[in-house]
C-alpha cells in the first residue's frame, strides 16, 4: 500500500532528524544570582585593622544551612565604613561570576539594602533601623554612602558610629531588595523581592 | 456485496401543529441482539450531527417541516441510511447489522472507540459546548460534575478529576497522547477547545488502549469527523467579556469533494486576547494572555481503507500575577498580609515578568485498513512542545527565560479490531514512544529539571463481550520505559543517570441494563505510572511558591543526587473503582456515580524541615511516597416537568487522605453544590429559541486541610533554633483553608435559523453579585482574591 510506505519513509527521517539533535551533553549554565556568600567589612575611619565577617551557604538552594560567621566585633565608640560583597562561592574565585557586588552597583536603580540592629549599640544611626515587619513598623535613618543615578540610597557602603558601651550578643541583620520600577522615595524593606536576608550576632568591645 | 440492514421505523404521529421548526427527532441505535450502541455518529443531513448517549440515544430539536436523510455509523457494523419526512417520523430505532466482509459503502471511518462501552463517562458537546466558549479548556471541563480544576492566577487552569490531575490525567488530543511539560501547577494543557466538537471525560482508569497515566482518568478532545459530501460550511465565534477587556475569534471552514469521492478537509483558527483580570476591589495586574491557534486537516476514506493528515499548533504568552512574584519566605508574609497585591496598576493588555510563553505542535498522520482479518489503524503523532518562564529577575536578565524547556514526542500506534463472533470484539494494539527533553541554553539558572530522553514500549489487549442485558469489557497491559537523564546539581556539577520501568495495568468493566430503571456501569481497574523527572530531580523555587522543591533522588544530608538504582523506588500504581447508575425517564433524569481510587505509593512534595539561604529562611519540600486514597460521589438530576422549564442539580464530593502517615493532603477540591433552573421558548417565528438560565454555585471550605503552619510561626521556630518540620512533617499550609463561597450566573441565549445558517447569541454573566472571594485550589489564594463578575456575549454563526 503507497500511503504506508509514505508514512514509514515520513516516520524514518522525522525519526532520524529527532534523534541527531538530542544526544549532545547539555550546556552548564552561569549563575549570576546565585549568591552563597556576603561578606561585611568594617573598616575604622581613623585607620586600624578592618572587621570582616562573611556569611556562607554551602549549598545554594541545597539542604543544608548558612553559616553565619561571627560575631562582629566592634570597639566602642569608633566610626566604621561598611562595605559589604556578594559572591558565589560556589565557583572558584578565579571564575567569572564568583564576586557579583558590581553587579549589584550596576543595577542601583533598583536595589537597595536595608539593615536592622539592637538598639543602644549605636551611636550614629541612633534607633534599630529600616527593616520593616510590616508597614507601621518605625523607621530610622541609616548612613548611606553611595546611591544610584535617582539620587536614592543603595547600602553597598554605610558609616556606622558606635556608642559609648559594651556588648555582647546583640543582633545586626542585613536585607537586600530587588525594586525593579518600584524603587522610590517611598519604597521600604516591604517591597520588592529579596536578593539577602542574614542576621548576624554583634559584640561591642571597650577599647 | 448487498448491505443489509434491518430497520424498524416506528411511527408517531405528531399532530399539525402550524408552528414549523420546533419539532424533534429522537431515537435509539442498537445491534441485532438488542445491544445499546453508545457513540455512534448520527447525522442528519443539513441539520446537524451528534453521537448516541450511553444509552444508545440521539436527539434533534428545532427541526423543521420537510424531507430529511439519516446516516448512522458505527465500528464494525454496516452504516444505515433512510429518508423520511418531519413530522410524520419523530422516532426512529435504528438497528445496526455487523459488517461481515467487504465494504462497498465510501464512508468507510476510522471507527476504533476512544471509550468502552463500560466507561463511566460523561460529554461535553453541543449546546453545553458552546456555554463554555471563549474559555480556556480546564476552565470549561468544570461543568461536569466530578471535575475541578488546580489554578495559577485566572488565566491557568487544570483540569482535576476525582482529585488527580497533571501527570495522573491522560489527555488525548485528537487521538493522540498529549505530551507537554505538564509537571507543573502553572502548566496549563496546551489545546485550543475550540478544535473539539465533543470532549469526554472517562471518569474511571480503564482506557487503558493509550499507556500509562490514566490513573485519575481521561480527557478525550474529539474534532468532528471530515465532511464528505461537496459543498462548504463552516462556523465563526465571537466572544467579548468584560472581565480582562477579553475578545475571542475563532473560525472554521471545512468542505468536501465531488471528484474525490470520500475527500474532506477543515481549516480552523482562534485568537484570543485578555488584559488584566480584576477582583470586585482591584485591578490583577499583569494577568492577561494572548493566544493563538489554528489547525489545518485532510482525509480522503475510500471503500476499505482511509487516511488521514492533521496539524495543529497552540501559541500562548499569559502574564502571572505580578504581586505573587516573592523570592523568600519573608516576602511570602509581605505580600500575603497585602491587600491589593504589590506592583497592582490600572489596567493594561501588556504582559510583564513574571510571563510565560508557550507552544504546542503537533503532526498527526493516521490511516486505517478494513479486511477480512479485521480493521486496522497506524497513527504516528510528533508533537513539539516550548516552555519559556520568565521571572521578575536583574535587568540584565529580564529578558533571559528562568526556565527554558523543549520537548519532542514521537508516537507510534498501531491498533488492530475484530468481530471473532456478533457477541465478541478483540481489540489489540502496540504503542511506542520516544522523548526528548531539553533544557535550552541561556536561561543563567542552574535548571528545574534535567535534559532526558525516554523511550516507552506497550502492547495490550481488550476483549468486549455483548450478552443479553451485560456488556463486558476486560483488558490487560504491559508498558516499559527507559530513561537517560542529563543534569546539574546545586553546585553546577554535572550528573548522569540511565534506569527503567515495566508494569501491566488492567481493566474490567462491566455494564447492565436495569429495564426501565436505567443503566448500570461498574469499572475496576488497576493502572500505575512511571515516575515524571520532576519528581525525581527537581531542584529549586517554583514561581511564587515560596519553598524549596527536592525531587525524591535528592540527597537530604549532602544535596547531591543519588543513583536511581541506589534508592528503594516503588512504581505508582492506582485501584480506582467507579460504579455508575444512570436513570432516565420523559421527565427526570439523573446520575449517581460513586469512585474510590487508592493510590499506592502516591509521589507527593511532603515539607521535610526549614533550610537557610542567603536570601533567608525557606521550608523545603521533598517528593516523598506514600499511600493515598481518593473516595467521593457525583451526583446529577435533571427535573423537565414541562418542555419549557428544567431545574438541574450538580453535587461532586470527594475525601481524600494519606492512608501512611494518617492524614490530610494539600490542593484536594472541595465539595460542591451546584442549581439551576432553565426555561425556554420556541419563539412563532420559524427557527427562533429564546432560553434563559440561572444557576447557583456553592463551594465548601476545604475542611479536611493540612494544619496551618503560618509564616511567622516558621520565621519564629527557626529564630530559637528550632525546625518546626523536623519532629512533625505532617503536611501544612501557610494559611488556612478559604470559607466557603456562593456564586450567581446567568445566562440568556437566542438562536435564529435563516436557510441553512444559523445564529447564537448569548449572553453570560459570571459571578453576577460581583463576591469577593478565594478558591482552595487556586495558589492565587494567598496573594489575592478570585475575579469578579464577568459578562460574556458570544456569537455563533453557523453555516
Amino acid at each position: 500500500m503507497n500511503s504506508a510506505k509514505h508514512l514509514l519513509l515520513f516516520l524514518s527521517v522525522a525519526g532520524s532528524l529527532i534523534l541527531s539533535g538530542c544526544d549532545d551533553d547539555p550546556a552548564r549554565e552561569d549563575v549570576p544570582e546565585l549568591i552563597t556568600q556576603v561578606k561585611l567589612t568594617f573598616t575604622p575611619i581613623a585607620g586600624g585593622s578592618a572587621v570582616v565577617v562573611t556569611a556562607t551557604d554551602p549549598d545554594g538552594n541545597g539542604p543544608q544551612d548558612l553559616v553565619a560567621d561571627g560575631p562582629i566585633e566592634l570597639m566602642q565608640s569608633t566610626t566604621y565604613d561598611l562595605s559589604i560583597e556578594l559572591f558565589n562561592g560556589l565557583l572558584d574565585p578565579t571564575d567569572d561570576g564568583y564576586n557579583l557586588t558590581a553587579e549589584i552597583e550596576e543595577e542601583a536603580d533598583e536595589h537597595q539594602f536595608f539593615f536592622r540592629f539592637s538598639t543602644g549599640v549605636f551611636s550614629t544611626p541612633t534607633g534599630s533601623g529600616n527593616i520593616k515587619d510590616n508597614p507601621s513598623t518605625p523607621v530610622d535613618d541609616i548612613n548611606y554612602l553611595d546611591e544610584d543615578t535617582n539620587g536614592r540610597p543603595l547600602g553597598l557602603l554605610t558609616r556606622w558610629t558606635t556608642d559609648n558601651v559594651e556588648v555582647s550578643d546583640k543582633s545586626f541583620r542585613i536585607v537586600l531588595k530587588h525594586q525593579p520600577g518600584i524603587k522610590s522615595g517611598t519604597s521600604t524593606s516591604l517591597d520588592g523581592e529579596t536578593d539577602v536576608d542574614i542576621t548576624f550576632v554583634l559584640t561591642v568591645y571597650l577599647s | 456485496m448487498k448491505l443489509t440492514y434491518v430497520i424498524l421505523l416506528l411511527l408517531f404521529y405528531a399532530g399539525a401543529k402550524g408552528q414549523p421548526c420546533t419539532y424533534k427527532l429522537s431515537g435509539t441505535v442498537t445491534t441485532e441482539t438488542s445491544e445499546i450502541l453508545a457513540g455512534a455518529t448520527v447525522e442528519l443531513i443539513t441539520s446537524g450531527i451528534t453521537v448516541t448517549d450511553d444509552q444508545g440515544r440521539f436527539q434533534f430539536d428545532k427541526l423543521c417541516k420537510g424531507k430529511y436523510s439519516i446516516r448512522i455509523r458505527f465500528v464494525g457494523f454496516n452504516p444505515f441510511e433512510a429518508s423520511f419526512t418531519i413530522p410524520e417520523t419523530s422516532t426512529l430505532k435504528v438497528v445496526l447489522v455487523i459488517q461481515k466482509t467487504m465494504l462497498e459503502v465510501v464512508e468507510v471511518h476510522d471507527h476504533f472507540e476512544h471509550v468502552t462501552r463500560t466507561n463511566n463517562q460523561a460529554t461535553l458537546t453541543g449546546n453545553a459546548l458552546d456555554q463554555t466558549r471563549g474559555q480556556s479548556l480546564g476552565e470549561a471541563l468544570k461543568k461536569i460534575s466530578g471535575v475541578s480544576s488546580i489554578q495559577t492566577g485566572p488565566s491557568i487552569f487544570k483540569p482535576v478529576i476525582h482529585g488527580l490531575h497533571s501527570q495522573r490525567i491522560l489527555m488525548l488530543n485528537n487521538g493522540i497522547r498529549q505530551e507537554g511539560q505538564q509537571w507543573g501547577a502553572e502548566h496549563a494543557p496546551e489545546i485550543d477547545p475550540f478544535i473539539a466538537s465533543n470532549i469526554i471525560i472517562i471518569k474511571d482508569a480503564s482506557a487503558i488502549k493509550y499507556g500509562t497515566d490514566a490513573l485519575g482518568g481521561v480527557v478525550v478532545v474529539n474534532p468532528a469527523d471530515l465532511p464528505e459530501q461537496k459543498g462548504i460550511g463552516g462556523e465563526i465565534n465571537l466572544v467579548a467579556q468584560t472581565n480582562g477587556r477579553a475578545g475571542t475569534i475563532s473560525g472554521m471552514v471545512e468542505g468536501g469533494s465531488e471528484k474525490v469521492k470520500g475527500f474532506g478537509w477543515r481549516v480552523q483558527g482562534t485568537g484570543r486576547k485578555s488584559g488584566d483580570s480584576h477582583t470586585p476591589a482591584y485591578n490583577l495586574s499583569n494577568t492577561g494572555f494572548t493566544e493563538f491557534n489554528f489547525s489545518l486537516a485532510a482525509g480522503i476514506h475510500k471503500e476499505a481503507k482511509g487516511i488521514d493528515v492533521f496539524f495543529s499548533r497552540f501559541q500562548t504568552e499569559l502574564g502571572i500575577l505580578k504581586g505573587s512574584s516573592i523570592s523568600s519566605t519573608e516576602d511570602l508574609r509581605n505580600a500575603m498580609k497585602r491587600e491589593p497585591p504589590q506592583f497592582t496598576q490600572p489596567f493594561a493588555y501588556t504582559i510583564e515578568n513574571p510571563r510565560q510563553v508557550v507552544a504546542h505542535n503537533l503532526l498527526k498522520v493516521k490511516g486505517h485498513l478494513h479486511s477480512g482479518y479485521g480493521d486496522f489503524k497506524f497513527q504516528y503523532g510528533f508533537q513539539y512542545n516550548t516552555r519559556q518562564e520568565f521571572d521578575i529577575r536583574r535587568a540584565s536578565l529580564n529578558n533571559a527565560p528562568a526556565i527554558d524547556l523543549d520537548l519532542f514526542t514521537n508516537t507510534l500506534d498501531m491498533e488492530w479490531q475484530q468481530h471473532a463472533s456478533k457477541k465478541f470484539l478483540s481489540n489489540a494494539g502496540i504503542n511506542a514512544m520516544m522523548q526528548v527533553n531539553n533544557n535550552v541554553p541561556g536561561t543563567q539558572r542552574i535548571p528545574f529539571i534535567p535534559d532526558f530522553t525516554s523511550l516507552t514500549g506497550g502492547v495490550f489487549y481488550v476483549g468486549k463481550l455483548t450478552l443479553q442485558t451485560w456488556l463486558v469489557d476486560f483488558g490487560a497491559r504491559y508498558d516499559y520505559r527507559h530513561y537517560d537523564v542529563a543534569g546539574f546539581d546545586f553546585a553546577n556539577r554535572s550528573y548522569t543517570d540511565s534506569y527503567s520501568f515495566g508494569n501491566a495495568s488492567f481493566s474490567f468493566g462491566a455494564s447492565r441494563t436495569l429495564g426501565n430503571r436505567g443503566v448500570f456501569t461498574t469499572n475496576l481497574a488497576s493502572s500505575w505510572r512511571p515516575p515524571h523527572v520532576s519528581e525525581l530531580y527537581s531542584f529549586g523555587v517554583h514561581q511564587s511558591a515560596a519553598a524549596i522543591e527536592y525531587g525524591l533522588l535528592l540527597d537530604l544530608a549532602t544535596g547531591e543526587v543519588l543513583d536511581f538504582n541506589s534508592v528503594d523506588f516503588q512504581n505508582e500504581k492506582a485501584l480506582k473503582w467507579v460504579n455508575t447508575w444512570r436513570i432516565s425517564k420523559n421527565w427526570f433524569t439523573a446520575e449517581i456515580t460513586g469512585h474510590a481510587n487508592y493510590i499506592f505509593n502516591y509521589i507527593y512534595l511532603k515539607p521535610y524541615g526549614v533550610t537557610q539561604t542567603v536570601r533567608g529562611v525557606y521550608p523545603f519540600f521533598h517528593y516523598t511516597q506514600t499511600d493515598a486514597t481518593f473516595l467521593g460521589a457525583d451526583l446529577f438530576g435533571k427535573l423537565t416537568p414541562t418542555t419549557k422549564f428544567s431545574v438541574s442539580g450538580k453535587v461532586s464530593l470527594l475525601r481524600a487522605a494519606d492512608r501512611t502517615n494518617n492524614d490530610y493532603l494539600i490542593y484536594v477540591p472541595t465539595n460542591r453544590y451546584e442549581l439551576g433552573a432553565e426555561w425556554r421558548k420556541e419563539m412563532q417565528t420559524a427557527g427562533q429559541t429564546f432560553s434563559i438560565e440561572a444557576w447557583g454555585t456553592f463551594v465548601d471550605e476545604q475542611r479536611r486541610a493540612p494544619r496551618v503552619v503560618s509564616v511567622d510561626e516558621i520565621l519564629d521556630a527557626y529564630a530559637q533554633q528550632e525546625d518546626p518540620f523536623e519532629n512533625d512533617n505532617r503536611n501544612f499550609d501557610f494559611v488556612a483553608a478559604p470559607p466557603a463561597y456562593f456564586l450567581l450566573n446567568l445566562q440568556a441565549g437566542f438562536s435564529h435559523k435563516l436557510g441553512n445558517s444559523k445564529l447564537d447569541v448569548r449572553l453570560r454573566a459570571t459571578n453576577l453579585l460581583n463576591n469577593a472571594y478565594r478558591e482552595y485550589t487556586n495558589r492565587m489564594r494567598y496573594y489575592a482574591d478570585e475575579v469578579g463578575r464577568n459578562i460574556a456575549l458570544s456569537l455563533k454563526l453557523s453555516f
